[in-house]
Parts: C-alpha cells; structure tokens; sequence
C-alpha cells in the first residue's frame, strides 16, 4: 500500500470503478423531466397505451408531492434534477450474446469483471447501462425449466399478463415522491419469474452502471417467486465520478410466494457523486422467507429503507444492512417490517461505520398489526465511529398493536477501543492494520452473508479506509 | 410528507373566548414591567404557532387536534379555594396522611396555593419555599433570573399558553452549600371540572446544594374535558443535586401536559421521575441539558395504562460538554385499550467527548386492545463515547407468572406481582421516602378495578 498519503487522496484513487467509456448513445432526451420527456421514453419502449396512461398519471403524483424534509439533506436536489438526463439509449436493442454487446461497452462491463463472474458461478446475469439493459442471458437448465430473467421491458412485451398483474401493486406510485418519479420515467431492470417449485443454486445477478455526467437512473425490477421456489438475486452499482451531481432512484418490488425462499443483495457503490434514493419492497406470503442484504458503500447520499410485508402466517422476514459513510458522504438506511398475519418473524441486523466527515443513519419500522398475534421481532443497530468528527444516527419506530407481540430493539454505539488497539500493536501489528481488523470484525456477522468476490472487495475496501486513519 | 403551507396561514390558531389577549392583560394586572412583556411576548408566540399536529414528528401520535378541546375549555375560576385545612377535600387529606417526614409542604388547591409550611432551620439558612406569585414580590430578582428562560414560550404552543396564562405555582431555592435531607412535599388538588389550570414550578439549587422535590396531583373524575398545563424549570449549580419527582393520579376527563427542562450545570446532578397513572391524556416534554463537565441526570418514567388512556412521553438528553451522562429509564405497562407512546432522543454535540448516555424503554401488553409505540433515538457527533439504546414490547412473562401460580398464588394474584415487579425496577432507582409506597399502592388499586 502507498506510504505517506493522505486518506483523501486515497480515496479517489481507489475508487477502482472511476473511469468513463468514450460511447455514443442512439438517443438521448432532453435535460430535465417533463411530459414530453415521459411520452418520448415510452414511445421508445413502444408501449401499451396503458403503460402510457401509468406513467403520465405517476408523473402528476410526482408533481404534486413536497421534496421530504426528512432523511437526507435534498436541498440541492431540485437544481440537480433540472441539469441531468432522464432518458438516455445506449444502443437499439438488447442482447443476448456477449459478443453483439457494442465493443465500448463490452470494454466498461469487462473492466468490472462480468464476463468472468457469469463464467464461473452464475445462473444469470443482467447488465444495464445508462438507461437500459444492454444484455440479459440465463443459463439454458434454467430456461428449461421456465425461469424467467428479462429487462424490464421484455417482461412487459412477453409476458404482458403476468407483469400487469403484479406491476405497481407491491410499490403504489404514490408512495412515495421517488417512487411516482420513477413510475413516470422507469427504464431498465430486471423481469424475473421463478416457476412453482424451481430452486436456482446459483445467483442471477445485474449489473446497474451510469457512464456519462449528470446522467439520472431509474431502474425498475419486478420480482416473482412463485410457491416453494428458491432464488438469490445480485444488484452491483458503479459509475465515475464526476464533479457534477449524477441520480438513481430505482423501485424494486418483489413477491415471495406461499413457503418460497428469496435473497435479495445489493453492493451499491455508486461514485460519491450520487443521489441514491431507491424504494424496495417485498410481500411475503404464507410460511415464506424473504432476506435482504444491503451493503451501501458508495453515493453522497443514499436513502433506501428495503421492506418486508409479512402478510401471511408464519412469514418470515430479515434485513441485513450494512453502511459505510467517509468524508462527504450520508448513508440514510435501514429497513421496514410490517407484520400483518400470525406467528411471522423477523429480524434487522445494521452495522454501520463513520469516517472523517461521514454520516449514517439508521432509520427502521417495525410495526405489528391488531391480530398479527405471536409476532416475534428483534432489532439490532451498531455504529461505529471512526473520528471525532464522525457522525451517526438512530431513528427506529416500534408500532405495536397486538399484545400477543414481542419485539426488541437495541442500539449502540462505540468507537474503535483504545484498549483493542493496544492490544494488537502490542503483538507487533501495525496500527493501521489493527484498525481493519477491528472494523472487520465489526461487520462480520453481515460480510460472511455475502458473495466471496462483494466479501473480499469489502475487506479490501475497510484495509484502504482504515489505512492513516489513525490518530 | 407534510405540507406545511396550509397550516402557516392560519394565525391565532386557538384563540378562544377565553383565551385571548384580554385574559394575558387580566392576569399581568399589578405585576412587575418585565413579568407583563414576558406574558405579552407569550401570547403573540402563542397567536402566531400553529397548532402542533402529526405531521410533526413531536406529535405523530398525539393528534391535538382531536384530543384536545380548547375551545370548551374556561379558565379555572380563582378565590374559592378553602385555605383552612378543616374545609380541605377529605381525599387530599388522605393523600397529605401517606407522607412522611419532609423539610416543608406546599398544597395547591385550584391553581393557588392554600398552604405553605417550612422546617424553620432550613428557612434560617435562606431555603425558600414558596408560592411563585409571593416570590414575585419577595426575591424578584431571584424568579426574574430563570423564570421563563429555562422553558420559553418558543418551546412550543402549549408552552407559550402556559406562559402567557399561568396563574400561580411553586418556587423553590436552596442557597450554596445548604443541603435539604427530607423531600418538599407538595399536593395539588383540582375540583373544577372543564377548567384550565396553568401553573409553574421553579426550583433552584445553589452550587453544592441538594434538594428533593416530591409533588402528587389528585383530582376527582369529570365530566368535561379538564386542563392542567404545567412548565417545570429545574436548574441545579455547580456540584448541586436536584431530584424531582411528580405522581400524576388526576382523574378521568383530565388532559395533562408537563413541560420539563433541567439544566445541570458542572458536576450537577437532576434527577427526574415522572410517574403516570391518572388522567385522560398524559403528554410530557422533558429536555435534559448536561450544560458543564461532570453533569449527569438520571430520568426515570413509569405508566400504567387503563381504559382509553392516551399517554405520550417525548424526551431528550442534550450532551453539549465533555465528560457528561444521562441514564433514562421509561417502563409501562397498559391494560384494556390503553395506549402510550414514548419518543426519545440522546443528542450528542461535536466535542461532547467521553459521554455516557443511555435510554431504555419498555412496555408491556396486557390486553389485546393496549398499544404501545416507541422511538428511541440517537444522535450522535462525538466518536469517544459510549450511548445505545434499547426498546422492548411485549407481553406478560407468562413463565414468571406461571412459577408463582405453582407457588399457590391465583391468576390475578399472580399477574398483579409480575407488573409491579416489571415496574418495581424503575421505582427501585429512586427511593425517595414513601414514593415506592405510594405509587405501588396507586398501581395496585388499578389492578383492582374490573376490566
């Protein structure tokens, strides 16, 4: 590791996923968000009228909703919204054989290491870029056996019932205000169905990169997993950075089916350029088990709170969250569970790390309903602060209306301890490699959940961190 | 979110018959310049907030809007009060038997205070004890230091109605180094039904001092809606010790609201107990500040819950100095539709370094339709520090209960013991004399009583 420099700079030199690929898009909107804007995405995508009507009708829930005054600081939000673009095509159409994916672009997904990691471990693997989906495969077995893995928009053309069916009812467009902007501007993301039955062993995994400057991304992913099926879905976020403001704001819904299993991970690290504010919600249906692991390293400021609705007997639901904030960066994460039926479980494990001028925050929701009887519920948050002028924070809502309920929450919050320290420096371990090892053990029991290569990545992410972070 | 533009244009937001401009002049008629500007002050912040609602994250729970009737409300009538003690209501004489020893004894009936006794030793060593419209005239310069500065009419609406409107309370100083080894005991009773009572409290303790302040409001049940809005302002000096605790036993129909801060100044200690048990409404905002190094305070809560009760206790423990800790322990227990809520927030300052801070809350459940809501809080800007939290529900420890049905006890015997053992905790923290007897005496009555 290179001696006598400054975390800072180190920083921005090892943010490995900084480099723009030369590309010309086939199209390209104007800036801003407008219904001009909304009517050219869908006459792209050459939709359904009703589609059309979905997306102009989000498009004035957009508008008639305040910016939250909650969460993130989102003041300069409405300036940076006007300058970016909401539409941007990469290419015609998407493919499915590697080698028709445009050489430039190729270059940028080989870079980040796709090619190799479908080869070796994955059942299938997406890859969007700027505003769409340049390439979608899954492996032949699983196509065989009925699964699905499409964009987002061939989900719409090819199985138009089944999307209708379930598109926009897990997330309302007016949830929320992002959640009515990407109603109106969606493009991109995954369509993904897994038959009764079906258990894939492998992950599918997309890969979600933004290239150009001031460019706005709003990924949309509609997830099925019917009646005792299996599957792992993998997100990857990355993009260069720039000195102008970038955004992504994404709506993830999914459907757990009566007794399915389903793991949802996400490694965001998007440049520290970026406004991430994605809505991510699960409905969980009888005896089945959702799991969302969220790892949030990158952005300037991401607010994301992934959800279970636990809306069958014996549902179970668990979030693991894990947040990484250095200087200029707030991560404002966490996660809902709602629990609506008997005897459903859930848990929330968040282990969050502040740098420098880094700020996290947890932010949670448990709430058992009236009849939600012999709910069991327990959240745990841990921060770790790494300077004095680290900040972090703890916003948990316990709503219970059933007494025939037990829910815990606990909290703490500590800093590197200087006994620990002593410790490993006095068995001749230098400090800064002392420091990893802390925070390493910190996260563990969230880093072992995850894929080897997003494991290794994040150890090596907490060794260059740590490195003259001392003192 | 909430959209704020609507409730912004609407001025004088509770602006009744009663309350108005005229009642604020009434009220400051024949007292000092700076007392009627400080009231007049009051109401314009008053006119001027608008009415809290859920939208704001103080108030998600409790929507005022709803459970607070201001405009039926008249202002508590003044001078009927019985100041022989033969007249007393025979309850609050019941209440004042239960006490034990103390340094002095305030009773408050109807807003004013009919009784004022101290231990002549400790007035001889300048313990004041008093009503605070006496102390107006006697120590002037004493009230004027901290009377609304410590809770200001900005703090909110309620606040600033308390302020501008306050039509007597309770003064307490205890000079440098004068230490207090019985509690102040005082007894509010309040008999008008549909009435609204604002009062204050201000207690102050020198540098070195120690003082207790034990208080209990009594009331019969009503038919209308009933107001007792009180601003309690504690200030402890350097080294001082400073407990206060307040047994709320009011009866049905009566919406209280309590507006606390406590300043503790360097190696000060505040402690706090706020018990709840009586009441329609119980709302509290409590603002610990560990203003010097070596400050601490202890902030303790208990409630039980009954019928439609609605209790809602909002704290914060503000950490702006190194070397500081506050410890706050919230502990219910809510039977047939009762529901509570309880938001707390530990905030600690950039530079608050090597800060203790802690916040426990639990409820229990005891029947289908409570329901209980809990937002502990952290906020935190200093890395050397050791903070968390924690937040349970749940229900009735079914295996403690069924260990002491096998020891012989019954059903109701049994749950009875489980509730004041869960509770017990809280009371066990701070054993002022005779507050554990009384409270678990009030708890055990509720127990008691079918459904």
């Amino acid at each position: 590791m290179p001696q006598n420099e400054t975390i800072q700079g180190l920083d921005l030199d090892e943010y490995k996923y900084d480099f723009v690929t030369e590309t010309e898009p086939v199209y390209r909107a104007q800036r801003g968000l407008s219904e001009e804007v909304v009517r050219q995405i869908s006459a792209h995508k050459e939709e359904p009228e009703w589609m059309l009507d979905f997306r102009l009708k989000a498009l004035a829930v957009y508008e008639s909703k305040p910016m939250p005054k909650w969460g993130g600081d989102l003041d300069g939000l409405e300036n940076v919204l006007d300058e970016i673009y909401f539409y941007v095509r990469p290419q015609d159409r998407m493919q499915h054989s590697w080698d028709d994916v445009p050489d430039e672009i190729k270059d940028t997904f080989e870079k980040l290491g796709i090619p190799e990691a479908e080869r070796e471990v994955l059942a299938g693997v997406g890859a969007q870029y700027e505003s769409e989906m340049v390439y979608h495969s899954l492996r032949e077995e699983w196509e065989k056996q009925g699964v699905i893995f499409d964009s987002i928009e061939d989900g719409l053309k090819n199985h138009p019932e089944l999307f209708r069916e379930h598109f926009g009812t897990i997330i309302p467009t007016a949830d929320n205000k992002f959640s009515a902007m990407n109603s109106a501007v969606w493009s991109g993301g995954s369509f993904v169905y897994i038959p009764k039955g079906v258990s894939l062993d492998t992950p599918l995994q997309a890969y979600f990169r933004v290239n150009q400057e001031r460019m706005g991304q709003f990924e949309r992913t509609l997830i099925i997993v019917d009646e005792g099926a299996q599957a792992h879905y993998i997100e990857g976020c990355t993009a260069p950075v720039y000195s102008t403001e970038s955004f992504h704001s994404g709506v993830i819904e999914i459907v757990v089916k009566k007794n399915a299993r389903f793991r949802y991970t996400t490694i965001q690290n998007w440049s520290n350029n970026m406004y991430n504010l994605v809505t991510q919600r699960a409905i969980v249906e009888e005896g089945a088990h959702m799991e969302w692991l969220d790892g949030n390293l990158g952005s300037k400021l991401t607010m994301k709170y992934p959800s279970c609705y636990l809306m069958g007997e014996g549902a179970h639901g668990e979030i693991l969250s894990i947040a990484y904030s250095g200087d200029g960066q707030h991560q404002d994460t966490g996660g809902k569970v709602i629990h609506a039926a008997p005897h459903t479980t859930s848990s929330i494990v968040s282990k969050s790390i502040s740098k420098g001028h880094g700020r996290s925050t947890y932010r949670g929701l448990l709430k058992v309903h009236e009849g939600a009887h012999h709910a069991r519920s327990n959240v745990e948050c841990d921060a770790l602060l790494i300077n004095d002028t680290s900040r972090t924070d703890t916003y948990p809502y316990i709503e219970i209306e059933e007494n025939d309920a037990n829910v815990g929450h606990e909290a703490s919050v500590s800093r590197i301890g200087e006994e620990q320290l002593f410790y490993l420096t006095s068995r001749g371990i230098a400090e800064d490699e002392a420091m990893a090892m802390i925070v390493r053990g910190f996260i563990e029991p969230i880093a072992k959940e995850l894929p080897l290569e997003y494991a290794v990545e994040l150890n090596r992410l907490i060794e260059l961190e740590m490195e003259g972070s001392v003192g | 979110m909430a959209d704020m533009a609507t409730t912004e244009s609407v001025t004088a937001e509770g602006v009744t018959e009663v309350f108005n401009a005229a009642a604020v002049k009434r009220l400051s008629t024949g007292e000092p310049e700076w007392l009627r500007e400080c009231r007049e002050h009051a109401w314009s912040v008053y006119e001027r907030t608008p009415m809290p609602n859920t939208r704001l994250e103080e108030w998600r729970y409790t929507d005022l809007n709803k459970v607070l009737q201001l405009a039926s409300l008249r202002l508590a009538e003044v001078e009927v009060a019985p100041g022989e003690s033969s007249a007393w209501p025979a309850r609050l004489h019941e209440t004042m038997k239960q006490d034990r020893e103390a340094s002095g004894h305030i009773v408050l009936i109807d807003g004013h205070v009919v009784h004022t006794d101290i231990d002549p030793a400790l007035a001889e060593q300048g313990v004041i004890l008093d009503s605070l419209h006496d102390a107006l005239g006697l120590y002037p310069e004493l009230v004027k230091e901290h009377l609304g500065r410590v809770v200001p009419a900005e703090d909110g609406k309620l606040e600033a109605l308390n302020m501008a409107l306050w039509a007597d309370g309770i003064f307490v100083y205890v000079p440098s180094t004068v230490r207090l080894e019985l509690p102040i005991r005082v007894t509010r009773w309040i008999s008008q039904s549909g009435a609204a009572y604002f009062s204050r409290v201000l207690i102050v303790a020198d540098a070195q001092s120690q003082v207790s302040y034990v208080e209990e409001v009594i009331s019969d049940d009503f038919n209308a809606q009933t107001l007792k809005s009180s601003a309690v302002e504690l200030v402890a000096g350097d080294g001082a010790v400073l407990q206060y605790v307040t047994v709320q036993r009011a009866g049905c129909g009566v919406f209280v609201h309590s507006a606390q801060r406590t300043l503790a100044e360097r190696d000060a200690r505040i402690d706090t107990l706020n018990v709840g048990l009586g009441g329609s409404v119980h709302r509290v905002d409590l603002n610990a500040k560990l203003l010097g190094p070596g400050a601490n305070s202890e902030m303790l809560g208990l409630y039980f819950g009954d019928g439609d009760q609605h209790f809602d206790f909002n704290t914060s423990q503000d950490h702006t100095e190194p070397n500081t800790g506050s410890d706050l322990l919230y502990k219910g227990a809510l039977d047939g539709v009762s529901r509570a809520v309880f938001r707390g927030i530990i905030r600690v300052l950039p530079g608050a370094q090597r800060t203790d801070a802690y916040q426990t809350n639990r409820n229990l459940l005891l029947s289908s339709g409570a329901r209980a809501d809990s937002l502990p809080n952290l906020e935190i800007e200093a890395d050397d520090v050791k903070c968390s939290h924690g937040a349970t529900i749940g229900e009735l420890d079914t295996e403690a209960k069924f260990y002491l049905m096998s020891r012989g006890l019954d059903r109701v015997q049994a749950e009875r013991l489980v509730v004041l053992g869960f509770l017990g905790e809280v009371l066990s923290r701070l054993p002022l004399g005779g507050v554990i007897e009384k409270v678990t005496g009030a708890i055990e009555e509720k127990l008691s009583q079918p459904g």
